[in-house]
């Protein structure tokens, strides 16, 4: 569908320029320049990206009539838009410098990634909803709380390199212009208890319909939501008792944010019966 | 420099024209600089004066009514402030005329004639004795331009190049590496073992960054109580090292020891009581204090004296790469300065 004459998919790529932008700027700025970029440009630029995202899916969104969660495309256009929305308003509180390069350096992979291979959009099985604002909010929310994951890969990734550099005593690169590793193993604590309880609330309300209604929901998309969950769930354990090490915790965290991604396949899936939770004429596609 | 441009003049002495016994000399108080600003302004010759005065350098900005002798009046005053002879004070300073005076201005406030090349410091020195000139009434338009003028330029300086960047003293090396580890030093504890100046220096460099929690070891508990009370901390006996460990996040060593105080066997048994909390090794001794294979185990950081030796000498050859970058500046913002100074008629005006 269109917004102001430009196609949804067109506001999309736009973004993903703007978030391209971004993060050359910033990695420019700093290994070129050897200079740290205010933090106020890089929020304006890559707020700007998320402003022009929003747009986008929001016609996606009105030609379905909800939220646009259809197809592989459309779910990892709003994981980055979850992942964008948080370094936006949560991540000033935050205090992480060069979050922002590396957020929008995910986007514009992730968007890249969704933007280029086409059959990933495909117009195929809409809507998904059907009439329920309740199964929306759920499947919002889990692709919400992936967006905080995607950060927390974000900034395990930080913590790695950081302590690498540490370790190696290696001064050059970013290692000036990123936060202490004290800073990263709280960050990411924090990021984690945020991103589980998004997903649990996710599932609660998803399983509210499960449970009237087991057949709605496949064995495979199932077995990997409840591996995801457990996941992070063990994750957060074992980081609460210091069982892991901040290293093996943040390979852990990359490791089960890949896993997670994988999961979409699952999620993205057909379902092999309709469930009359479901039910609803689906509106024409523009084309 | 042609005296044309004589009714803008500097005299300078620093670090770069006299040693520092000489330079001695020439230090003043609040209470010399007010005297030596009316003592200068007794001349109608000279409207309006800047003099910045630091532990490294005296310097003399002035505007004169008369471009062909102001260098000359302003020597001779200031002999006969110090009570020394024209010809000594001559041979101690430098003279620059016009545009000179705006770069020279430029690239002090920047750090690019600071004995450490590129601190800070200077810049808040320059501003705090333009406040008192301004305060004392001897700025006049002239000087108010050039120096508003300059400090922008200055700060431009210090943004778009390296000239800051990085610290090049081991000390400071030591700590900006505390705070990439630690974030912030105030809930952090460090432990000094030994009592050397370089560990001084660095306890110093530390609590200037907020740490306030220290410890002191040493082999003789005599020496711990001693420096424990001079410094500020708890005096520890260094044989029962393993026994407090765990209360330090940053060890600072520069101990006399034939044996290392710390290996990876000895350190491995108390990381799990730890619990992920990190461990800074700061080994400034020679012989080296902390075996090698302390670097092995996780969450433990060991730094020795050539690591951060090398850290500091990388930092200062960035600093040195960006100062023909911040000179090149200096001297494109000096043109413009004084275009500007030209264009109001402040300058060239007989």
């Amino acid at each position: 569908m269109s917004l102001l004459g430009i196609e949804d998919r067109q506001w999309i790529s736009l973004a993903t320029v703007v978030f391209v932008v971004a993060a050359a700027l910033r990695a420019y700025t700093a290994l070129k320049l050897h200079r740290k970029a205010k933090r106020p440009s890089t929020l304006m630029l890559v707020s700007f990206g998320w402003i022009l995202q929003t747009i986008g899916l929001y016609a996606r969104g009105l030609e379905y009539g909800g939220c646009p969660l259809s197809n592989r495309f459309e779910l990892v256009q709003f994981m980055v838009w979850s992942a964008i929305a948080l370094y936006i308003f949560v991540g000033p509180a935050f205090r992480v410098s060069f979050l922002g390069m590396f957020t929008s350096t995910f986007a514009s992979v992730f968007s890249i990634l969704s933007l280029t291979v086409r059959s990933w959009d495909s117009p195929s099985r809409i809507p998904i909803f059907g009439d329920s604002p309740w199964i929306e909010t759920h499947a919002a929310l889990a692709l919400f709380s992936y967006g905080v994951f995607g950060v927390l890969a974000l900034t395990s990734v930080m913590y790695l390199l950081q302590t690498r550099s540490l370790k190696q005593k290696k001064m050059g690169g970013l290692f000036p212009y990123m936060p202490s590793i004290f800073e990263l193993t709280q960050i990411n604590f924090r990021l984690l208890a945020i991103g589980f309880f998004i997903l649990s609330a996710s599932l609660a309300i998803g399983a509210v319909y499960w449970f009237r209604e087991t057949e709605s929901v496949d064995l495979p998309k199932l077995g990997t939501t409840i591996v995801v969950w457990f996941a992070y769930g063990i994750l957060i354990l074992l980081r609460s008792r210091q069982t892991l090490s901040y290293k093996q915790y943040s390979w852990t965290c990359i490791a089960v944010f890949a896993t997670a991604l994988l999961s979409l396949e699952a999620v993205d899936q057909p379902k092999a019966k309709e469930s009359p939770l479901l039910d609803s004429t689906p509106p024409a596609r523009s084309p | 420099m042609s005296t044309h441009h004589g009714e803008l003049l500097l005299i300078t002495i620093n670090h770069e024209t006299v040693s520092l016994e000489k330079r001695e000399r020439y230090s003043l108080d609040d209470v010399q600089i007010k005297m030596l600003y009316e003592t200068l302004h007794r001349s109608p010759m000279l409207e309006e004066s800047l003099i910045l005065n630091t532990c490294n350098r005296f310097e003399l900005y002035s505007k004169t009514s008369d471009p062909k002798n102001g260098g000359a009046i302003a020597f001779k005053t200031l002999a006969s402030f110090y009570n020394v002879q024209r010809e000594e004070i001559e041979s101690h300073a430098r003279i620059r005329f016009g545009r000179e005076v705006i770069k020279h201005l430029i690239e002090v406030s920047a750090g690019l004639r600071s004995q450490i090349t590129g601190e800070a410091e200077i810049f808040g020195q320059v501003k705090k004795a333009y406040a008192t000139c301004q305060r004392l009434g001897y700025s006049g338009r002239l000087i108010n331009r050039m120096v508003q003028k300059g400090f922008q330029a200055a700060k431009l300086i210090r943004h778009s190049t390296q000239i800051g960047e990085g610290q090049i003293n081991i000390s400071n090396v030591a700590v900006d590496l505390s705070l990439k580890i630690f974030g912030s030093l105030k809930n952090t504890s460090a432990l000094v073992v030994g009592t050397g100046e370089i560990g001084e220096k660095t306890v110093k460099a530390l609590k200037s960054r907020g740490a306030s929690n220290f410890g002191v070891a040493s082999h003789h508990s005599g020496r711990a109580d001693e420096i424990a009370e001079k410094w500020g901390g708890i005096p520890h006996a260094l044989g029962e090292l393993e026994t407090y460990l765990n209360d330090y996040d940053i060890i600072i060593s520069s101990s006399e020891t034939d044996s290392s105080l710390l290996d990876a066997r000895s350190l491995g048994k108390h990381m799990n009581a730890r619990k992920n909390r990190p461990l800074f090794l700061i080994d400034l001794g020679l012989p080296r204090n902390m075996d090698a294979s302390c670097q092995e185990i996780e969450n433990v950081y060991l730094y020795n004296l050539d690591d951060l030796a090398k850290i500091a000498t990388d930092n200062l050859s960035e600093r040195r790469a960006a100062i023909k970058q911040s000179e090149k500046i200096a001297a494109q913002k000096s043109a413009s300065i004084w275009q500007m100074l030209e264009s109001r008629g402040l300058v060239n005006f007989q």
